[in-house]
């Protein structure tokens, strides 16, 4: 403790390395936490996703949160089998009013068997009518295809579809 | 590559007020995919699109994350349900800042 405060003042470079301490801590900490909330997790996708496996992904975007079963309100349209996983079809319909109070906040798409399962997120308003996107995915191999369905008040539903990928489309 | 950025846009071409309206989206963009080299990827910027923005008379209705799991020339569609005419705008963004846009004129019928 003598050799930090001389005099009664904290000398300048204990405040420096405290500082530089702070600053390394502040850096490191949403790769720590990693979880919801986090730039990494929620933020812009414009850099690559990490390969990781699929418990990962929904661990790192929707943390320790249930994920119900949403079979019977998420009508998922995709291929039983895609010949060229390059080119993947889908669309995703969730049933909601969508009405101010009650939406779709937002729709994943999710593939298990690539290297990096997240594939698109959506984020919807109620001015789109109803919940319905599409669009055309990269499959890597054969596996199972998930959408998980963000409702405004914050509960989140699942439906999986498996579809068979004859030729990998999925180099990353 | 010439057309990188050429957006199309499809929409009904009948459309009354209160209608849920199907729009159908695409943009010539290569969608770069991740390169290997002995097995481990490539660390480089690699060009895709990484946000889709809709817009409607300047609100915005869908915005989309998307990352290089989605094909070459991406292609989404989305409904929407427009309360009085005006221009469907959507803009693309990659990874290399590049920015594509598309407008639809929304006319009632």
């Amino acid at each position: 403790m003598q050799e930090w405060v001389e005099g009664g003042r904290v000398s300048r470079r204990v405040v420096l390395r405290a500082l530089g301490l702070l600053g390394v801590s502040a850096a490191a900490a949403p790769f720590l936490a990693g979880g919801p909330g986090t730039a990494s997790g929620q933020g812009n996708l414009g850099s690559l996703q990490p390969e990781e496996p699929v418990d990962a992904t929904l661990k790192r975007l929707f943390g320790g949160r249930p994920i119900k079963d949403g079979s019977s309100v998420i009508k998922m349209d995709l291929p039983l089998i895609a010949e060229n996983g390059a080119v993947v079809p889908i669309t995703v319909e969730v049933q909601s009013p969508m009405t101010p109070t009650n939406y779709v906040k937002s729709i994943y798409i999710i593939s298990d068997r690539n290297r990096r399962p997240m594939n698109a997120r959506f984020s919807l308003t109620p001015e789109m009518g109803a919940a319905a996107i599409g669009a055309n995915l990269r499959l890597n191999e054969t596996g199972d295809v998930r959408a998980i369905a963000e409702l405004n008040d914050g509960t989140l539903l699942m439906a999986k579809r498996e579809v068979k990928v004859t030729v990998g489309g999925c180099g990353g | 590559m010439a057309e990188i950025g050429k957006v199309r846009i499809r929409i009904p071409s009948n459309i009354k007020r209160g209608d849920v309206v199907r729009v159908r989206s695409l943009v010539i963009h290569p969608m770069e995919i991740v390169q290997r080299r002995d097995g481990k990827p490539v660390d480089k910027n690699y060009l895709f699109i990484h946000k889709v923005m809709v817009e409607y008379n300047g609100r915005e209705i869908l915005q989309a994350d998307t990352t290089q799991s989605i094909s070459e020339n991406p292609f989404f569609s989305f409904t929407f349900k427009p309360t009085e005419p005006g221009m469907l705008r959507i803009t693309f963004l990659d990874t290399h800042g590049g920015k594509y846009e598309g407008t639809a004129e929304i006319k009632f019928t």
